[in-house]
This record gives structure tokens, C-alpha cells and sequence, in this order.
């Protein structure tokens, strides 16, 4: 790469997208006044308008149907209070209250307790959603307490005790949050949210003027015959939406900091001196800019996809509400940042961001959260080089229709991948609602109930209703002998290396004790061993089978064989509902894909699958016998070194089984 | 000058069969000379020009801009060739100066003579008054200027124009045509694409008629006339088109 030219082009791309009024608006204009208007601004008008009601003056309805010198002494201690104006409860008070012209009604009823004594209650009415009636609850809350508390007196003293007795016990509350940290708990809530949303609007923006619109403004195959090539292309442009976004950032974090400042000083001095640590500071960019870069390159990616900007701007849509809505996580109080959260994109700073605010994160939670947000946007600045040096996308033309339109075109053909997606959304609507339904009813016959009805025998039914030939669609041919021999081999050691490989993510990222609990309740459910092995295993085997590599792998063959495996594998994983089990799953998926495509006999990768799952049984029902306990490790975990025997005999026999199959290859080539 | 072997460019139909948009055509172009591709709309002669300027990869055949190959040699036949359009699009937030030394610092060009270089093509082109203002207010006229300002900013040995008059008025178009002989007057190669029957006739020094990717003729006007015994370069584009799609209908009946 030439590194002066992708220079030239960026300084370029830089000064054409300075001079743009609508960029200069959206990034430098909008956030400097935008914030102090809605900052403070907002703020004055909150604390006017609180003040306005808290000195609004309130009807209050008064029924007391008592009459005692006490309960006259309650109402009493309300007429000291002068905003309020008072008037007897009569017919038309609950007009009155329902017109809002009353703000609170008050009733005072008397008990006779069975100790002798008389008992005051007194019921509040007030609408609890307006911000009068909280108020003007605590003044007659407050009202009540003060009176209760001088009658009390009162009574002590007559009764010659010492009313000091009331207060032999205070609770008082000393909070060691200081003002930084309830500081970095607000701005942690709202913080992470304004700077996704900066990074991909600011981005936005750009990304689609960059390449869309050079396409559009046919500017784009005058550059592509100069003397630059598109990998220098492609960086000055990521650079561009980069250096915009993160810009974009800077100053609204800018103006945000300044607003609050501002907002402070006018307020209470309890706030006052309370400033971001430089550190969280540079902690916060260094988390920003590899997802700045993530969404410079995704948004690269779909600028080049598109013809022109209007597309670039609908295939933006969905990108930055999902974004946005990930972003919103930090709103949420329950959820803190945790090994495996730091691994999910844009959430991970969403809640990194929150915990640097209160000053309560882990180096590890840091280093994760970069991490993973790198790859990811290695991949996606990947994906978008391949895009511009593919010209057929590159150099789409307007009467292609997008991608929805290419879809339509394809529903003639029954197995394409549209149709095969809607099929799997149905299946898992199904499993989530009926199989839900039916397993919480029962357990184990629910578990069977699921298999057979929500996920065999719909395809079946299926095929018959479209007149399609089952046997060919889903494979149903007679495995060879070799092959049947060689699946046991396959099958035990790939167990063993997924299994190992789910206690690997369980020792880097725990399961949730509710989660184990769960899953401990499918083991113990009071049946004979052969019965859950013929509902665990062979019922899994054959049903799931039936839907992924029989039916569901048959949608995706246009891509070939390769995207076939890897797209069912990834339904097949997503299909468990489980993210803790979504990789090994991945991978048993890649291999039950692989052995039904290769060897064009959907028995090899029941077997297997049956296999599989009989082999976790196995291991759970013998965890306690004696010759097992040098594999085990923990209470059913296996020992780590096993990886390595099962690994060389998975190799070997997926090897033979390779070699074995070769002539069964036609059955994908198609 | 510009050599072209059995050259191919095949695109996927939608129905999953393949669309010969270039089928194995081989020419040439030499220095000094002015070749016209001609055809109809939607012949393929775009798609040649783009394979020749290295913005497409050809799917079979080869092609050599002064000796360097397109494939392996993509940024020498970039650097060697000028390429300009009639729909050529400009930035038009830069000024023309701006837009034209952004494009000479592409080539590797150093400021001055990037400066020079306007400077003499500007005063020729009568371009002073507008060459610095933003280009997103110059007519489009001016704006061609600024294009071929911009198209020979590295002064390269070939010239590709593909329908360079598309669209312009005849003021703007003559300032092209003008342009072109200029490029041949200084010994360059150049190969521009129309199908305008006339432009073709007043320009080219060979025609290359180009019918559905395939080659029907190539000569010069006086060898093409010769064959088809027609004197209008109309007839005698009409005159290959009848016996190419005679030729087809006899090859279908065959099969």
C-alpha cells in the first residue's frame, strides 16, 4: 500500500467533507448548541417549574368521621399549613377530585383494637403520576407525622412516662458514595448512549457520501483509473469516516462537559469540584476508537454495497437502530459488565463505559472489550476490501434492484435462502411458544412432544403438501457399511472435544446458577436410563437431523456445499436458545453438515448426533463409578488431557471417512 | 499504443447462464493514430474501455497499454493511460485547480509541475476566469474543461475516451473533438468510443465496429467502404450488422 496516496486521497476526502454545510452542521454546529439548550435550559425550567408547584396551592378534602380531639388535632396541624386550603368532604367531592379541582382527599376512621385502645387511620387519596400530588402528599405526610408525634408525647408525659421512650432507637443513614461517584452513576447511565449515537450518526453521514455517492455523482470510476489503488482507496475512506466520528465525538463530549459544568455551578455546591478523572478519560477513548473503527469500516462496507446514497441511507436504518438499542443497556441497572458481556459488540462499551464512570472496572473487562471489538473490525474492513475489489457489486447496476428485490425474484425456486430463513423463524416462534408450553406441562413427555411435533414432523408434512420426493430431499439413503463403522470414531472423540472445549467457556465465563440449576432438571427426571437415552439422544438424533441437515441445509445449496454446512451449523446453534452453548454447538453443527454432504446419507449425522448427545448421558451416569475417575475432573467435568487422544483418533477417522466417501461427492456438487 | 488479445468478459445472468459482454476481440492502436470503437448502445464498448483502464478484470484474453500488461502491471497501464467520459462526474466542493492537482498528486506528480502544467493547459483552454472557483458553479462546459485538464494532468502516451460527447451541447462537444485531434497531433494513441455514426467519420483514422461483444469489421474508412461497397458509414454499419445477424441465424439453424 502506498502510503503518501491513501494521504493525498484522505486530505482530499477530509477537505470535500469539511466543506459540506450539512456535515459542519450535524458535527460541529448542532452538538455546541445543542447540549447547553437541552442541559440547561431544561434544568431552569425543571427547577422553576418545581418551585412553581411546590408553592401551588392545593385543596385538600377532608373527611373526618371520628370527631375526637385527636383526629380534630390532625386536621389542626394541616390548617398551619397555608398554601393549603381546606373544605369538608361532601357529595361531590369525588367529582370534584375526578375534575382535578381537589388534589387530595383525607379520610380519619377509628378501630376499636381488642387491647381497648383506639386506633386512627388515615387514607391519603392522591394521584401518585402528578408531580403536585407527590408533593402535596409529603406536606400531608409530613403534616400527619408531626401531629402523631406530639399527640405521642402527649400521652407519655399523662401516662408519667418519659417520652423520650419513642426515641430509643434512630436509623440514620450515612452514604459513602461521594459526589464523584454519584456523578459517574448518572453520567455512566447516559454517557455510553450519546457516544454510539454520535459515533454512528457523525459516521453515518459520511460513510454513505464516500462511496455511494461517488458512485452515484460518477465520480468513482475516474478515481479507479487513476494512479491509486483501492486498498489505498479503501483506508483513506475508513480514515475519513474514522477521523469524522470520532471527532463528532470529541465535541459533543465537549460541549456535554462543558453544559453539566455550567449546570453545576447554578446549582447547589454539593456538586461543585466534582470533575472526570483524566484516566477514565483516556480509558474511554482508548475503548472508542476501536468501535469507532468498527463502525467506520461496517459503514464503509454498506456505502460500497450500495448503488447510490438514498440505498446507503436504508441499508444504514437497521444498523444504527440496533446500535442505538444496544446502547441503551446502560440504562439498564441490573446489568453490569462481565467476561462474557465484554465480548458482545457495542454493548461491551456501553457497559465498560459505566463501570469506568464509577470507577469499577477490571483490566481484564478492558483489554476483552478491545479485543473482541478489534477483531470484529478487522473482519468488517475485510469485508468491505473484498467488496470493493468484487466488481459485480462494486459496479452494480440500477436495474439490479437491492437486495430485497433479488430475493423476491428468487421465491420461484422453493429451496432458496429466503424462504429457508422464514421457515427457521417459524420453527423457532414454534419451539420458543409451543415447545415451551408443552415442556412446562411435563418435562419428558414435553421434550418429546417437541421433537416429534414442532420439529420433525412439520417438514414432512411439508414436503408431502409441496409434492417433493422425501427420500431425495432429505437425504434418506442407505449410509454404506465403512461409513456406519467409521461414525462411532468420529462421534466419541468430537464429544469429547466439545464437551472439553464447554468447560473451557465455563472456566473463562461461569454459568449462572439459575442456568445450572435448568439444566441439572432434564438429568434427574425419574426415568429409567433407556428412556432418556431415547428421548435425550436418538430422539434428537433423528428429529433435528431431519429439520438442519435434512431440510434446512437444502436452502442454502445455491451458495455450495461450504456455505451450506456453515449457514446450517449456525441456525442449528442459534436454535438452542443458549448463548453459553452456541459454540460447541457451532461445531457439531460444521461436522453433522459436513457428514451429511459428503457422504449424501443424512443416517451418518443422526448416528453421530444420537452418539453425541448418548455420550454426555453416559458420562453424567457414570461420574460416580470407580474406572471412571481418572478421566473425570470435578464432579463430571473430563480431564483436560483427553483432548489430545481424542483429537489424533477425530483426525484419522474424519480422515478415512473422507477418503471413503470420495465418490459421494456428486450429491453436492449439484 | 493499445493491444488488445482475444480479450473476454463474461457476466452472470440471473437465471444462473453467462452474458458475453466482450467476446474474444483482439485489435490495435497506435501511437499517433485515432481508433473509433463503434456500436450501438449496449454493445460492449464500455465494457472494453473499462478492462483496457483496469477498472474491470477480463475474464479470459489479455491487453497491453505500452508493453504493460492489465493484469499484472494494473498501476504502469494507470499511470500510462488518460481516461475521460462524456458522464465523467466531478467533486464539486474543490475548485478546479483543487480537483485537478488531486488527481496529478494521484499520478505521483510534485506540485510545481502539477502548477506548470494547469497554467499551460489552462491558458489554452481559455480557463483562467473559472479555474478557482468551486466547481459545483461552473457550466458544463467549464466543467469538461476541468476533466480534460484533469484527464492529461500526467501527460499519457494513450488516450481512452469513452463516448466523451454524451450529453454536451455542440459548443462543449466541438471543444472535444478539438481536443482529441490535439492528442493525436502530439503523438499519442487514442481510443474513443460513440455511437455517432458522424463523429466517428470525422475523427477516426480506423473504426473497430463492435456488434453484441463481438468484432464485425475493422479498417479504414476507405477499406470499410470498399468491402461493403456503400459510401455512408450508416449503410455500411448496417450493411455488417445484416451479415452478422445472418451468419447467427444460419450457426442457430445448424445446432
Amino acid at each position: 500500500m502506498n502510503f503518501k496516496k491513501t494521504m493525498v486521497v484522505y486530505r482530499k476526502e477530509l477537505l470535500e467533507v469539511l466543506r459540506d454545510k450539512r456535515t459542519i452542521f450535524t458535527t460541529f454546529i448542532l452538538p455546541i448548541i445543542l447540549y447547553p439548550i437541552m442541559i440547561v435550559g431544561f434544568n431552569s425550567i425543571m427547577m422553576r417549574q418545581t418551585t412553581m408547584l411546590e408553592e401551588r396551592g392545593a385543596t385538600i378534602a377532608i373527611q373526618d368521621s371520628v370527631n375526637t380531639e385527636v383526629s380534630r388535632s390532625l386536621v389542626q396541624g394541616l390548617r398551619e399549613i397555608k398554601k393549603f386550603s381546606l373544605m369538608p368532604y361532601s357529595t361531590s367531592t369525588p367529582h370534584l377530585y375526578a375534575e382535578k379541582e381537589i388534589q387530595a382527599v383525607v379520610t380519619i376512621r377509628d378501630s376499636l383494637g381488642s387491647d381497648g385502645l383506639l386506633y386512627y387511620h388515615v387514607f391519603i387519596q392522591y394521584d401518585k403520576s402528578k408531580e403536585q400530588g407527590r408533593i402535596v402528599y409529603n406536606d400531608l405526610a409530613d403534616s400527619f407525622t408531626a401531629t402523631k408525634n406530639k399527640l405521642q408525647k402527649e400521652q407519655l408525659t399523662l401516662s408519667g412516662l418519659n417520652p423520650e421512650l419513642l426515641n430509643l432507637i434512630s436509623v440514620r443513614e450515612r452514604d459513602t458514595s461521594t459526589a464523584q461517584k454519584k456523578m459517574g452513576m448518572f453520567l455512566g447511565m447516559f454517557l455510553p448512549y450519546i457516544v454510539i449515537l454520535m459515533l454512528v450518526t457523525g459516521a453515518s453521514t459520511v460513510a454513505a457520501d464516500l462511496v455511494a455517492g461517488e458512485k452515484e455523482r460518477k465520480t468513482l470510476e475516474t478515481l479507479l483509473v487513476s494512479s491509486v489503488g483501492r486498498l489505498e482507496i479503501v483506508f483513506s475512506k475508513y480514515l475519513t469516516i474514522i477521523t469524522l466520528s470520532m471527532l463528532n465525538v470529541i465535541i459533543n463530549l465537549f460541549s456535554i462537559s462543558f453544559s453539566l459544568k455550567f449546570m453545576l455551578a447554578s446549582q447547589a455546591a454539593s456538586m461543585s469540584g466534582v470533575q472526570m478523572p483524566i484516566s477514565a478519560i483516556f480509558i474511554l477513548l482508548a475503548a472508542m476508537i476501536p468501535l469507532a473503527t468498527f463502525f467506520a469500516a461496517v459503514l464503509l462496507s454498506i456505502s460500497t454495497f450500495s448503488r447510490n446514497m438514498k440505498e446507503a441511507r436504508t441499508y444504514e436504518q437497521p444498523l444504527m437502530m440496533v446500535a442505538m438499542m444496544m446502547g441503551m443497556v446502560s440504562f439498564l441497572p441490573a446489568i453490569e459488565i462481565n467476561n462474557l458481556m465484554a465480548l458482545i459488540p457495542v454493548i461491551n462499551i456501553a457497559l465498560l463505559f459505566k463501570a469506568v464512570m464509577i470507577n469499577e472496572y477490571t483490566l481484564t473487562h478492558l483489554l476483552l472489550t478491545i479485543g473482541s471489538t478489534i477483531i470484529l473490525d478487522v473482519a468488517a474492513i475485510l469485508v468491505t476490501i473484498k467488496l470493493f475489489t468484487t466488481e459485480a457489486i462494486l459496479f452494480r447496476s440500477e436495474d439490479e434492484g437491492g437486495i430485497l428485490k433479488g430475493v423476491a425474484k428468487n421465491k420461484k425456486n422453493l429451496f432458496n435462502p429466503y424462504n429457508g430463513m422464514v421457515y427457521f423463524t417459524l420453527a423457532l416462534v414454534a419451539l420458543y411458544y409451543l415447545g415451551g408450553y408443552l415442556q412446562g406441562k411435563d418435562l419428558f413427555m414435553g421434550l418429546i412432544q417437541t421433537q416429534l411435533i414442532v420439529i420433525a414432523l412439520p417438514v414432512l408434512i411439508l414436503l408431502k403438501l409441496l409434492k417433493q420426493n422425501q427420500n431425495e430431499v432429505l437425504r434418506l439413503k442407505a449410509p454404506r457399511l465403512k461409513e456406519i463403522v467409521l461414525v462411532p470414531f468420529i462421534a466419541v472423540p468430537a464429544a469429547i472435544i466439545v464437551a472439553i472445549l464447554a468447560q473451557l467457556i465455563n472456566a473463562f465465563f461461569p454459568f449462572p446458577e439459575k442456568y445450572v440449576e435448568m439444566l441439572s432438571k432434564l438429568f434427574t427426571m425419574n426415568q429409567s436410563a433407556w428412556k432418556v437415552f431415547l428421548v435425550m439422544a436418538v430422539l434428537p438424533g433423528i428429529c433435528e437431523e431431519t429439520l438442519f441437515r435434512g431440510f434446512l441445509m437444502r436452502f442454502f445449496e445455491k451458495y455450495g456445499a461450504k456455505w451450506a454446512v456453515i449457514i446450517s451449523a449456525l441456525l442449528f446453534a442459534a436454535f438452542h436458545l443458549d448463548p453459553f452453548r452456541f459454540l460447541p454447538v457451532l461445531l457439531l453443527g460444521f461436522l453433522l453438515g459436513y457428514l451429511t454432504i459428503r457422504s449424501g446419507s443424512i443416517y451418518n449425522s443422526m448416528l453421530l448426533h444420537t452418539l453425541n448427545n448418548g455420550l454426555a448421558m453416559f458420562v453424567t451416569t457414570f461420574a460416580g463409578a470407580a474406572w471412571m475417575k481418572p478421566l473425570l475432573k470435578g464432579e463430571d467435568g473430563l480431564q483436560y488431557w483427553l483432548i489430545i487422544p481424542a483429537a489424533i483418533v477425530f483426525v484419522l477417522a474424519l480422515f478415512a471417512f473422507h477418503k471413503v466417501t470420495e465418490k459421494g461427492e456428486t450429491q453436492c456438487a449439484e | 499504443m493499445i493491444k488488445v488479445i482475444n480479450l473476454s468478459k463474461t457476466f452472470p445472468k440471473k437465471d444462473g447462464s453467462m452474458f458475453y459482454a466482450v467476446d474474444k476481440i483482439s485489435f490495435e492502436a497506435n501511437d499517433a493514430e485515432i481508433v473509433c470503437l463503434l456500436g450501438v448502445n449496449g454493445a460492449g464498448k464500455t465494457t472494453i474501455m473499462r478492462i483496457i483502464s483496469t477498472v474491470f478484470q477480463p475474464t479470459a484474453g489479455s491487453a497491453e497499454i505500452q508493453g504493460w500488461d492489465i493484469k499484472t502491471q494494473a498501476n504502469k497501464v494507470r499511470e500510462n493511460l488518460g481516461f475521460l467520459s462524456g458522464d465523467t462526474g466531478l467533486y464539486n466542493r474543490l475548485s478546479g485547480r483543487e480537483f485537478i492537482t488531486y488527481f496529478g498528486r494521484l499520478y505521483g506528480i510534485d506540485d510545481a509541475t502539477i502548477a506548470q502544467r494547469i497554467k499551460d493547459m489552462a491558458t489554452l483552454l481559455d480557463m483562467n476566469e473559472f479555474l478557482d472557483k468551486k466547481i459545483e458553479f461552473l457550466s458544463t462546459g467549464m466543467k469538461q474543461k476541468v476533466s480534460i485538464v484533469r484527464s492529461i494532468i500526467h501527460d499519457p502516451p494513450v488516450m481512452i475516451f469513452d463516448e466523451p460527447t454524451v450529453g454536451l451541447d455542440i459548443l462543449t462537444a466541438r471543444n472535444i473533438v478539438a481536443f482529441i485531434r490535439e492528442c493525436k497531433q502530439r503523438g499519442k494513441c487514442v481510443l474513443f468510443s460513440t455511437h455517432i455514426m458522424r463523429e466517428a467519420e470525422r475523427l477516426a483514422d480506423r473504426i473497430v465496429m463492435i456488434h453484441r461483444g463481438k468484432i464485425l469489421a475493422d479498417g479504414t474508412l476507405e477499406q470499410l467502404r470498399q468491402i461493403s461497397s456503400a459510401t455512408d458509414l450508416d449503410d455500411i454499419f448496417v450493411y455488417y450488422v445484416n451479415q452478422f445477424t445472418d451468419e447467427a441465424e444460419v450457426l442457430a439453424h445448424e445446432f
